[in-house]
This record gives C-alpha cells, structure tokens and sequence, in this order.
C-alpha cells in the first residue's frame, strides 16, 4: 500500500525562532495522525491511516492546509513518499499525485534531495540537471564515486526502498514559547503571538484526547525594561468544562488581557497548560434533539449550583394549602420531585409574594403602600391551621395559625397587591402587604 | 396621574402603494422597489421572534414580537411591578413547546400557584437565587451560553453597558429570548440591547409601553395595552374594571372629609365601593 505524505515547509528567512516553530507545528501536527517527523527545514505527517477521518482525504488535505498557514508554514506539499514530499514542497509543487512519482521526480532538479545536494559540485560537472540524470548514471559508479547516502536517498524518494523515520513522541505536559518578532507594549497585542501557541496546544490536547480546563499565560519583559517592571507577569483562565476549541480560548484570553496593564513591553510569551482532563467523545446527531438540549440545560443548572451554593437554583413544588406562604415550596435542585396532582386555586393568586408579609402604615385608618391603597376586591377569608406547629429558633414552638382576610387593593404605583387583615388580635388589627400581582 | 399621549399613527404604517405614490417610485421595477431601504421601513426580522400577545405591541415591534438571538431590556420604573403581566402571554407559547422559565435574581420570592394561574406549569419554573451582581451577571451568561429552550428573565439592575453588551454577544448564538430587567433610570444611559421598553401601569388594568430603542424607526408615543393579572379577569366587575374613576370619586370624599376628626365613614364607603 503506497503511502500518503505531508511535507510543511517552514520558512527560516523570516523566522527568527525556527526551532521552537518547528517543534510547535510537530505538535500541532499530532493532532492528524501520530506519525510526525522532522528533518531540516521542514515537519513531515505521515497521514495514510488518517485518511477516511476528517472528512475525507480533501477536507484532511484542507484542514492540514489552513492549519499550517496559520503556524506560519510557507508551503504544503503531498507526495507518497516523505523525500519526494520535501522534494517537491522545495520546488513548490503542492500535490504530488498527479502523475506516476518517477515521471513527477525526474522532472525536479537535483539539488532538490539533500544527500544529492552534497555532491551538487561534482555532479554538474558531470552534466547532471534533473534527478532523472543523476539516475541515468550506473548504479555501481555513483556507489563507488560517492557515498551510499546518495543511491539510498534516490531509492528512498522513488519508494524503491522502506523509510526509517525517527517519530516524534508527544510529551506529557504542554508549554510552548514564542519569541516576539517586535516588543508588544499592549496585554492585547499579545494576542496575536499567543493564539499561534493555542493553536500548538490544541493539537497537543487532540492528540491526547483531551480538553483545558485552565491554562496559563507568561510574558516576559525584554531587557531593556525599567528596574521596577519585574522579570514578567501571568495569567491564569479557567474554563468551566473542557475544551478545545481555539477561538473559545482565544475570546476567553481576550476579555482577561483587555483588564491586563503590561509594566514594561513584553519580548516573549508562553502558554502552559496548567490543568488538563480527558475530554469524552460525543455522538452528533442527525436530527435537532430536544432531549440533549434539556440536558445541556441540566448541567448548566449543576455548575450555576456548584457555585452559588446548595438551595440557590430552586424548583417549585406545589402544596395544597390554602394559606398563601405553604402553597408553595421551593426545592433544590436535585430533591426528589413527586407527580402528584395538585388542584390549583380557583382564588386568583399574586405572581410574587413577600418572605414576610409586610405591616403597612395606615393614614385615617386606611392602609397605605407607596400612597393610599383602593380595596378592590375582597374579603377572602383564610384561617385556621391551629394544627400546624412549628419549632423556631429558640425551641420555642410557634403556631402557624392564620386568621386573615385577604383583599386585592390597588395603588397608583405599585399596581395591584395582594393584602390582608389580621383577625387573630383584635387590639392590633393590622393591614399587612403579602403578594403583587405583577 | 402622569398623561398619556395616544399612540399616534407613525408613517411606516402607511400603505406602501400611497407612498410610492408619492416619490414617485411606482414608475420603478418591483425588483428595484424592494432593493430600496427607506428609514421609515422597520428592519424586516432576520430572526425568529415570539409573538408578545399584545397586537398593538406585535405592530410596532421589529418581526412582530419579542426577538430571540437578542437581548431585551425592560424598564420599569420600580421593580416587581409588570412583569408577568407583560410577558406572560409570550412565555406561556415558549412553555408550550417544551421551554423552562429560568428567573435569574428576581426581586421577590415567585409564587408559583399565580404563575400557574398565569399559564406557566409549576414544572418548568427554574428560581437561580443570585444575589450579587457579579453573581447574576455570571448565572445569566451561562444560561445565556447553555441555549436553553424557553427563556430567560435577568433582573440586572446594577449592569453596566460592557457588561450587556458581552451579553449581547453571546445572546446572538442562543435561540431563545432574553430579556433583563432594568430600573427606569437606566433609560437615558446608552445600551447596546437591540430592543429596549420602558413598561409602567395605567390606572385601569392597561400597561403603558414605550420603545426606546428598536430595529429600524424611530417609535414615538406610547402604546396602550389592556391587561388584566391572572384570574382577576373573571372576577371583575364591569364598576371595577375603572378604577380611575373609583379613585376620582375616592378624592372627592376626600375634598368633603377635610376638617373632620376621623374618616370612619369615608373607609367604610370604601370598602363598600
């Protein structure tokens, strides 16, 4: 079975940080197949298994592509074999499978295969242009003339003979540097260098099946900063649950940095990734599913619950009472919740209630409630409970007996309220504000 | 009792044919026509909405009712005020196809029985007691993210706009409507919520709703909405469907009272009304 290369082509001239690019892009690269390799100038993926993943091979070819532009590689090129792949991205042909390999590799110059580039001097004086003149020569003359290095580099981008690759292996924490190409005096241009190096990281969690839940953010003031400015700074930002997706990240790196005051211009950044967890695989599915949209919504309420603290996220549960504070009561969030029916009053109910009712100031004997009140509708008697006892505080049992008479008033600014009269003393006959009917 | 001006005939209800009378675009192609955007024109939705209930409302809002993908900002000159009366209509749709009410820091404790009365099944109310603003503002913006169905009502009061507006942001990838709710005061800051209502009572069962800010045009005036809370509907009688003139009558006693020790008798009339 032929092979299926990749070769990225990095680009030295403009870079003045080659090698930490390189490594940055290898480890990008994991994150399409485990076999990753480099060899002088550029990064080799050896993508034969990953084929019928991604998409298929043209959107594979597509997101290796766009990817590496992005790490800052200057050209991409596909070929069978990992030599003709660097052959070729050198002479800057991108598919390599357009025509039989040998037809495509004869037509390159020599200069093209670095173990032919040594000879390069002796060569042209022989009159050789293309590799297809260099193979002209007899085998047993270019064994004995040069070194084996030659006949074994030409076998080994024709596919004649087996490639030996040194993989490289993916390391078990993440941190990844990048020199600045200029001094940054903003938090956010900052951003820039450091989504290059997020970017790094999700190959790195992708390889590794897995999601951040924190990461870090160091720069370095360069030298020439002033005494007070310190060696550099930090930043820590958490996600709720595992990730990663880059452009989450990155709006999530931007809102902290914008808060972020740099004490002396920054010459180099670097991403760590400070907590990692395996991040599990879901099944997509074809049609708009309600039920997973309702457990999104379930986890949401956990976390929102995780941090506000127990009792905070409530469920209301229905009570047949008729006194207004024990129709209801509102349960947290994972307290068994019963099926049972529950008739509704047929007594129209306010939307909102007071904890406590409120006593209201009266004037002429009328209460008042951000002005005098208009008793609309009433009296709804509700009493009794003489039975219901509750223990308070102070040990002290306290009866929850009502005596009340309700009534819908209405006020100029408040609207319509829910208030009643306390029947159970008759010295302190007071009015007290209990719901709004908002 | 503050004046009301009458919701006036704004332009943009017009017919269109009279106005294309008028600049004389009917010689024009229809293509054409529909290729010209006039300011008067409200932005026809890009997004689905949610019809409020209120037809005049429906009218005079961007698609015809409550945006989703959007942020709403709800002004009311003191808080617990109209809330449900406001939206009840809207929510009791979204609960029909399976939403939940999630009430992030209301400002008194809901009462699910009304709510119940309202249309809104007990099972589908989510309380998040949030108390700090940070608080709130974070509980918000998860729901916000999660996209759950149904929506999601924020009492915000000490917001800021950077705030709302990263809000907004995520707001525009969640399907639902959102809407905050906001002290009256806040109506001369700026915001960046598409849509913006300043809702307050009228004296006989009616909400009085402004829009500040909208999609399109300029609205001007303020919109008269009957509405009546809950079951009271049903209980009303044709006297007490006016309280205005039952305050007017209240004020006059008043006027007779002066100069008396105690109004004994004018509370019992009251009561009696």
């Amino acid at each position: 079975m032929s092979m299926h290369w990749a070769a990225l082509l990095t680009d030295v001239r403009t870079s003045n940080s080659s090698a930490c690019d390189m490594a940055g892009i290898a480890l990008w690269a994991l994150q399409f197949t485990p076999r990753v390799t480099c060899s002088g100038q550029a990064v080799m993926l050896e993508i034969t298994q990953s084929l019928r993943l991604f998409g298929g091979q043209a959107q594979l070819h597509a997101q290796v592509e766009s990817g590496a532009k992005e790490m800052g590689v200057r050209f991409t090129a596909w070929a069978p074999t990992s030599l003709a792949a660097l052959a070729f991205a050198e002479a800057g042909i991108a598919d390599g499978f357009a025509k039989p390999l040998a037809q495509m590799l004869d037509l390159l110059p020599f200069d093209c295969l670095s173990a032919v580039k040594v000879h390069a001097a002796t060569l042209a004086r022989l009159g050789c242009k293309t590799l297809a003149d260099v193979r002209k020569l007899p085998r047993s003359g270019i064994s004995r003339r040069f070194d084996k290095e030659l006949l074994l580099a030409l076998d080994q981008a024709y596919g004649l003979r087996p490639e030996i690759c040194r993989w490289i292996t993916l390391p078990l924490s993440f941190a990844a540097r990048l020199e600045l190409p200029g001094r940054v005096d903003t938090a956010s241009g900052l951003l820039f260098g450091a989504r290059r190096l997020l970017l790094q990281m999700s190959g790195w969690l992708a390889a590794r099946h897995a999601g951040v839940t924190a990461f870090t953010l160091r720069w370095r003031h360069d030298d020439m900063r002033a005494c007070t400015a310190g060696e550099g700074g930090d930043i820590t930002i958490r996600t709720a649950e595992p990730t990663q997706n880059v452009d989450h990240l990155c709006r999530l790196l931007a809102e902290h940095l914008a808060q972020v005051v740099l004490l002396a211009p920054a010459s180099d950044i670097e991403v760590l990734a400070t907590e990692v967890s395996p991040l599990a695989e879901k099944n997509h599915s074809l049609l708009h599913d309600t039920a997973k949209q309702s457990e999104v919504l379930g986890q949401v309420l956990e976390r929102i619950e995780a941090r506000l603290g127990k009792k905070r996220v409530l469920l209301p549960k229905l009570v047949e009472d008729h006194r207004l504070e024990c129709m209801q009561c509102w349960q947290a969030l994972d307290s068994p919740r019963s099926n049972a029916v529950i008739n509704p009053t047929h007594v129209p109910q306010p939307a909102w209630i007071l904890r406590t009712p409120l006593k209201l100031a009266m004037l002429e004997n009328r209460p008042i409630y951000q002005g005098p009140l208009l008793l609309l509708l009433g009296p709804d008697r509700v009493e009794g409970s003489w039975w219901h006892q509750t223990q308070s505080s102070e040990n002290a049992s306290q009866s929850k007996t009502v005596q009340r008479d309700y009534w819908v008033a209405l006020s100029v600014h408040a609207g319509a309220l829910w208030i009643f009269q306390q029947r159970l003393d008759a010295e302190d006959a007071a009015w007290y504000l209990h719901g709004h009917f908002a | 009792m503050p004046t009301v001006t009458q919701h006036q005939e704004a332009p943009d209800s017009l017919p269109k044919d009279a106005l294309h009378q008028r600049i004389g675009l009917a010689q024009l192609s229809s293509r054409l026509v529909n290729a010209v955007w006039r300011g008067s024109d409200r932005v026809s939705a890009q997004h689905a909405v949610v019809p409020t209930g209120f037809a005049a409302l429906d009218a005079q809002l961007p698609g015809g009712g409550w945006p989703c993908q959007s942020l709403t900002e709800l002004l009311q000159p003191q808080a617990s005020l109209c809330e449900w009366r406001l939206l009840a209509p809207s929510l009791k749709r979204l609960v029909s196809e399976g939403g939940h009410i999630l009430m992030v820091g209301p400002p008194k404790r809901p009462h699910a029985p009304g709510l119940v009365q309202l249309g809104l099944p007990e099972k589908v109310l989510v309380w998040l007691a949030a108390d700090t603003p940070s608080e709130r503002l974070w509980t918000t913006e998860q729901l916000v993210k999660a996209n759950p169905r149904g929506a999601i009502l924020a009492w915000l009061p000490q917001v800021s706009p950077e705030q709302l507006r990263r809000l907004q942001v995520h707001a525009q990838a969640c399907d639902c409507p959102v809407f905050v709710f906001r002290p009256e005061l806040a109506r001369r800051d700026a915001s960046p919520a598409p849509l913006r209502v300043v809702a307050s009572l009228g004296m006989d069962w009616e909400l009085h709703v402004q829009i500040l800010k909208r999609r399109g045009g300029q609205h001007e005036g303020t919109l008269v909405l009957p509405s009546i809370p809950s079951l009271l509907a049903q209980v009303l009688t044709p006297r007490l469907l006016r309280p205005s003139q039952l305050m007017v009558r209240k004020e006059a006693s008043h006027v007779n009272a002066l100069g008396r020790a105690a109004d004994r008798r004018s509370h019992q009339q009251l009561v009696s009304l």
